[in-house]
Protein backbone atom coordinates (compact mmCIF):
# COMPACT_ATOMS: atom_id res chain seq x y z
CA UNK A 1 0.00 0.00 0.00
CA UNK A 2 2.15 3.28 -1.24
CA UNK A 3 1.32 5.73 1.20
CA UNK A 4 0.38 9.28 -0.17
CA UNK A 5 1.54 12.74 1.14
CA UNK A 6 1.57 16.13 0.02
CA UNK A 7 3.84 18.66 1.08
CA UNK A 8 2.63 22.49 1.61
CA UNK A 9 4.66 25.30 2.49
CA UNK A 10 2.39 28.06 3.36
CA UNK A 11 2.77 31.33 5.56
CA UNK A 12 0.82 32.56 8.16
CA UNK A 13 0.17 35.68 10.66
CA UNK A 14 0.21 35.41 14.18
CA UNK A 15 -3.31 37.41 13.98
CA UNK A 16 -4.88 34.98 11.36
CA UNK A 17 -4.25 31.91 13.40
CA UNK A 18 -8.28 31.25 14.01
CA UNK A 19 -8.24 31.04 9.73
CA UNK A 20 -5.49 28.83 9.60
CA UNK A 21 -7.03 25.86 12.04
CA UNK A 22 -10.10 26.36 9.59
CA UNK A 23 -7.87 25.66 6.71
CA UNK A 24 -6.54 22.75 8.23
CA UNK A 25 -10.17 21.35 9.05
CA UNK A 26 -11.08 21.96 5.32
CA UNK A 27 -8.04 19.93 4.53
CA UNK A 28 -9.16 17.11 6.91
CA UNK A 29 -12.70 16.96 5.41
CA UNK A 30 -11.07 16.21 1.87
CA UNK A 31 -9.06 13.72 2.86
CA UNK A 32 -5.62 15.44 3.58
CA UNK A 33 -4.80 14.84 7.25
CA UNK A 34 -1.73 17.12 9.01
CA UNK A 35 1.10 14.68 9.79
CA UNK A 36 4.02 16.63 10.38
CA UNK A 37 4.65 20.53 10.68
CA UNK A 38 8.09 22.37 10.37
CA UNK A 39 10.34 25.14 9.71
CA UNK A 40 10.11 27.24 7.46
CA UNK A 41 6.19 26.79 7.71
CA UNK A 42 6.27 23.05 5.79
CA UNK A 43 2.88 20.95 6.27
CA UNK A 44 2.86 17.37 5.30
CA UNK A 45 -0.52 15.89 4.86
CA UNK A 46 -1.28 11.65 4.33
CA UNK A 47 -4.30 10.85 2.42
CA UNK A 48 -6.46 9.02 4.31
CA UNK A 49 -10.76 8.84 4.86
CA UNK A 50 -12.12 12.43 4.87
CA UNK A 51 -12.75 13.20 8.54
CA UNK A 52 -13.76 15.98 10.86
CA UNK A 53 -10.60 17.26 13.05
CA UNK A 54 -10.82 20.66 14.46
CA UNK A 55 -7.18 21.85 14.78
CA UNK A 56 -6.21 24.46 17.24
CA UNK A 57 -3.00 26.03 17.83
CA UNK A 58 -1.29 27.44 20.96
CA UNK A 59 2.07 29.27 21.35
CA UNK A 60 4.30 28.29 23.75
CA UNK A 61 8.03 28.17 24.78
CA UNK A 62 9.80 26.22 27.29
CA UNK A 63 12.28 23.31 28.38
CA UNK A 64 12.00 20.09 27.38
CA UNK A 65 10.74 19.05 30.27
CA UNK A 66 7.75 20.97 31.00
CA UNK A 67 6.83 19.91 26.95
CA UNK A 68 6.07 16.55 28.26
CA UNK A 69 3.56 17.43 31.22
CA UNK A 70 2.15 20.53 28.64
CA UNK A 71 1.51 17.21 26.12
CA UNK A 72 0.21 15.21 28.40
CA UNK A 73 -2.32 17.86 29.72
CA UNK A 74 -3.57 18.33 26.39
CA UNK A 75 -3.76 14.38 25.83
CA UNK A 76 -5.40 13.57 28.79
CA UNK A 77 -8.47 16.40 27.84
CA UNK A 78 -8.65 14.54 24.38
CA UNK A 79 -5.68 16.52 21.98
CA UNK A 80 -3.86 14.83 19.65
CA UNK A 81 0.15 16.86 19.74
CA UNK A 82 0.85 17.28 16.02
CA UNK A 83 3.77 19.25 16.38
CA UNK A 84 5.75 22.56 16.71
CA UNK A 85 6.87 25.18 14.25
CA UNK A 86 8.91 27.55 15.69
CA UNK A 87 6.71 27.78 19.30
CA UNK A 88 3.28 26.92 17.39
CA UNK A 89 2.19 24.22 18.89
CA UNK A 90 -0.32 21.69 16.39
CA UNK A 91 -3.59 19.98 18.17
CA UNK A 92 -6.28 18.27 16.70
CA UNK A 93 -9.41 16.43 17.89
CA UNK A 94 -12.30 14.61 16.18
CA UNK A 95 -15.42 16.50 15.68
CA UNK A 96 -17.89 15.04 18.33
CA UNK A 97 -21.25 15.40 20.24
CA UNK A 98 -20.59 16.96 23.84
CA UNK A 99 -16.98 17.11 22.98
CA UNK A 100 -15.37 20.50 23.91
CA UNK A 101 -13.42 21.88 20.88
CA UNK A 102 -11.52 25.25 22.18
CA UNK A 103 -8.22 24.43 23.86
CA UNK A 104 -8.50 28.66 25.01
CA UNK A 105 -12.37 28.79 26.44
CA UNK A 106 -11.78 32.62 27.83
CA UNK A 107 -11.17 35.53 25.65
CA UNK A 108 -8.23 36.11 28.58
CA UNK A 109 -6.47 33.39 27.89
CA UNK A 110 -6.66 34.05 24.20
CA UNK A 111 -5.21 37.58 24.32
CA UNK A 112 -2.35 36.22 26.51
CA UNK A 113 -1.39 34.37 24.12
CA UNK A 114 -1.10 36.54 21.40
CA UNK A 115 0.81 38.62 24.09
CA UNK A 116 3.28 36.41 24.32
CA UNK A 117 3.95 36.44 20.43
CA UNK A 118 3.85 40.42 20.73
CA UNK A 119 6.48 40.19 23.44
CA UNK A 120 8.98 38.43 20.70
CA UNK A 121 8.16 40.30 18.33
CA UNK A 122 8.97 43.51 19.81
CA UNK A 123 12.00 42.52 20.99
CA UNK A 124 13.42 41.89 17.79
CA UNK A 125 12.12 44.79 16.82
CA UNK A 126 13.84 46.68 19.77
CA UNK A 127 16.92 44.46 18.11
CA UNK A 128 16.68 45.81 14.79
CA UNK A 129 16.53 49.31 15.69
CA UNK A 130 19.82 49.18 18.05
CA UNK A 131 22.29 46.60 16.38
CA UNK A 132 22.10 48.47 12.44
CA UNK A 133 21.92 52.14 14.37
CA UNK A 134 25.49 50.92 15.32
CA UNK A 135 27.08 50.22 12.27
CA UNK A 136 26.30 54.37 11.01
CA UNK A 137 29.02 55.34 13.29
CA UNK A 138 31.85 54.11 11.17
CA UNK A 139 33.43 55.73 8.87
CA UNK A 140 33.07 56.56 4.96
CA UNK A 141 36.10 54.90 4.09
CA UNK A 142 35.41 51.73 5.64
CA UNK A 143 36.50 48.61 3.11
CA UNK A 144 33.09 47.25 3.78
CA UNK A 145 31.33 50.58 3.77
CA UNK A 146 28.90 49.03 1.12
CA UNK A 147 27.95 45.90 2.34
CA UNK A 148 27.57 48.02 5.45
CA UNK A 149 24.61 49.91 4.04
CA UNK A 150 23.45 47.07 2.43
CA UNK A 151 22.75 45.29 5.54
CA UNK A 152 21.32 48.44 7.07
CA UNK A 153 18.92 48.94 4.35
CA UNK A 154 18.02 45.10 4.66
CA UNK A 155 17.45 45.57 8.29
CA UNK A 156 15.17 48.17 7.98
CA UNK A 157 13.07 46.42 5.48
CA UNK A 158 12.53 43.64 8.46
CA UNK A 159 12.35 46.39 11.28
CA UNK A 160 9.11 47.81 8.94
CA UNK A 161 7.63 44.01 8.52
CA UNK A 162 8.33 44.05 12.04
CA UNK A 163 6.28 47.00 12.79
CA UNK A 164 3.40 46.19 10.71
CA UNK A 165 3.30 43.00 12.75
CA UNK A 166 3.00 44.50 15.87
CA UNK A 167 0.29 46.64 14.71
CA UNK A 168 -1.85 44.05 13.32
CA UNK A 169 -1.34 42.19 16.15
CA UNK A 170 -2.24 44.96 18.61
CA UNK A 171 -5.43 45.27 16.59
CA UNK A 172 -6.46 41.97 17.25
CA UNK A 173 -6.10 42.14 20.93
CA UNK A 174 -8.73 44.83 20.43
CA UNK A 175 -10.70 43.25 19.24
CA UNK A 176 -10.79 40.45 21.04
CA UNK A 177 -11.16 43.06 24.16
CA UNK A 178 -13.96 44.38 23.15
CA UNK A 179 -15.73 41.11 23.10
CA UNK B 1 1.92 41.11 60.64
CA UNK B 2 2.16 40.36 56.63
CA UNK B 3 1.25 43.32 54.86
CA UNK B 4 -1.75 42.27 52.63
CA UNK B 5 -0.96 42.77 48.62
CA UNK B 6 -2.94 40.10 47.13
CA UNK B 7 -5.68 42.60 46.10
CA UNK B 8 -3.85 43.66 42.73
CA UNK B 9 -4.54 40.08 41.74
CA UNK B 10 -8.33 40.74 42.01
CA UNK B 11 -10.90 40.55 40.05
CA UNK B 12 -9.89 36.62 39.10
CA UNK B 13 -11.30 35.25 36.02
CA UNK B 14 -13.92 33.22 36.23
CA UNK B 15 -11.65 30.33 34.85
CA UNK B 16 -8.99 31.44 37.39
CA UNK B 17 -11.51 31.67 40.56
CA UNK B 18 -12.38 27.80 39.51
CA UNK B 19 -9.06 26.61 38.82
CA UNK B 20 -7.79 28.26 42.45
CA UNK B 21 -11.16 26.95 44.48
CA UNK B 22 -9.89 23.25 43.20
CA UNK B 23 -6.99 23.62 44.27
CA UNK B 24 -7.38 23.84 47.58
CA UNK B 25 -6.62 20.36 47.58
CA UNK B 26 -3.52 18.78 45.57
CA UNK B 27 -5.02 18.06 41.71
CA UNK B 28 -3.33 17.62 38.26
CA UNK B 29 -4.34 19.52 35.46
CA UNK B 30 -7.30 16.71 33.97
CA UNK B 31 -8.45 16.58 37.46
CA UNK B 32 -8.73 20.57 37.70
CA UNK B 33 -10.95 20.83 35.16
CA UNK B 34 -12.96 17.52 35.53
CA UNK B 35 -13.78 19.05 39.20
CA UNK B 36 -14.68 22.57 37.53
CA UNK B 37 -16.77 21.51 35.35
CA UNK B 38 -18.47 18.96 37.87
CA UNK B 39 -18.48 21.76 40.76
CA UNK B 40 -20.08 24.74 38.05
CA UNK B 41 -22.54 22.53 37.55
CA UNK B 42 -21.08 22.31 33.57
CA UNK B 43 -21.63 26.19 33.62
CA UNK B 44 -18.01 26.81 33.26
CA UNK B 45 -15.16 24.70 31.16
CA UNK B 46 -11.93 25.05 30.97
CA UNK B 47 -9.33 23.99 28.34
CA UNK B 48 -6.08 22.91 28.32
CA UNK B 49 -4.39 26.00 26.79
CA UNK B 50 -6.28 28.10 29.43
CA UNK B 51 -5.67 26.10 32.60
CA UNK B 52 -1.84 26.09 31.02
CA UNK B 53 -1.48 28.95 30.95
CA UNK B 54 -3.09 29.78 34.43
CA UNK B 55 -0.97 27.10 35.89
CA UNK B 56 2.40 29.17 34.14
CA UNK B 57 1.08 32.22 35.86
CA UNK B 58 -0.48 31.57 38.92
CA UNK B 59 3.11 29.96 40.11
CA UNK B 60 5.28 32.69 39.10
CA UNK B 61 3.06 34.90 41.10
CA UNK B 62 3.68 32.36 44.24
CA UNK B 63 -0.07 31.66 44.29
CA UNK B 64 0.18 28.03 43.92
CA UNK B 65 2.86 25.68 44.16
CA UNK B 66 4.02 22.45 42.31
CA UNK B 67 3.51 19.51 44.94
CA UNK B 68 4.26 16.25 43.19
CA UNK B 69 5.19 14.79 39.44
CA UNK B 70 4.26 11.47 38.61
CA UNK B 71 3.50 10.36 34.80
CA UNK B 72 4.25 13.45 33.38
CA UNK B 73 1.08 15.06 35.29
CA UNK B 74 2.43 17.80 37.78
CA UNK B 75 0.06 18.69 40.93
CA UNK B 76 -0.08 22.08 41.67
CA UNK B 77 -1.74 23.21 45.72
CA UNK B 78 -2.61 26.55 47.14
CA UNK B 79 0.17 28.84 48.65
CA UNK B 80 -0.60 31.05 51.97
CA UNK B 81 -0.65 33.88 49.55
CA UNK B 82 -2.82 31.73 47.18
CA UNK B 83 -5.44 31.24 49.98
CA UNK B 84 -5.17 34.61 50.91
CA UNK B 85 -6.25 36.13 47.45
CA UNK B 86 -9.20 33.64 47.07
CA UNK B 87 -10.72 34.45 50.07
CA UNK B 88 -10.59 38.16 49.08
CA UNK B 89 -12.08 37.28 45.95
CA UNK B 90 -14.78 34.65 47.93
CA UNK B 91 -15.85 38.49 49.75
CA UNK B 92 -15.99 40.11 46.54
CA UNK B 93 -18.22 37.91 45.40
CA UNK B 94 -20.14 37.75 48.38
CA UNK B 95 -20.63 41.52 48.26
CA UNK B 96 -21.58 41.15 44.31
CA UNK B 97 -24.13 38.54 45.04
CA UNK B 98 -25.93 40.49 48.10
CA UNK B 99 -26.46 43.84 45.65
CA UNK B 100 -27.92 41.61 43.05
CA UNK B 101 -30.40 39.28 45.87
CA UNK B 102 -31.13 42.90 47.05
CA UNK B 103 -32.43 44.14 43.31
CA UNK B 104 -33.82 41.06 42.24
CA UNK B 105 -37.37 41.66 43.58
CA UNK B 106 -37.70 44.49 41.52
CA UNK B 107 -36.12 43.46 38.03
CA UNK B 108 -39.73 41.98 37.58
CA UNK B 109 -42.50 43.95 39.55
CA UNK B 110 -45.33 41.93 40.39
CA UNK B 111 -48.36 41.85 38.28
Amino acid sequence: MAENTIRKIKWFWAWQDEQEEAWLRSMSQKGWHLSSVGLPCIYRFRAGEPRDYVYRLDYQTFPKKDKQEYQQLFRDAGWEYIGEMSAWQYFRKEVKEEEPLEIFTDVESKIAKYKKILAFLWLFWIILIVVPARGITIDNPYPWWGAIQAIQVFALLIWLFFTYAIIRLMLRIRQLKRL
Amino acid sequence: MLRDDTNKYLPLTESTYYIMLTLIEPLHGYAVMQKIEEISKGTVKVGPGTLYGAFTSLEEEGLIVKVKEENRRKSYVLTPKGKKALMNQIKRLEIMTQNGLSVIDMLWPKP
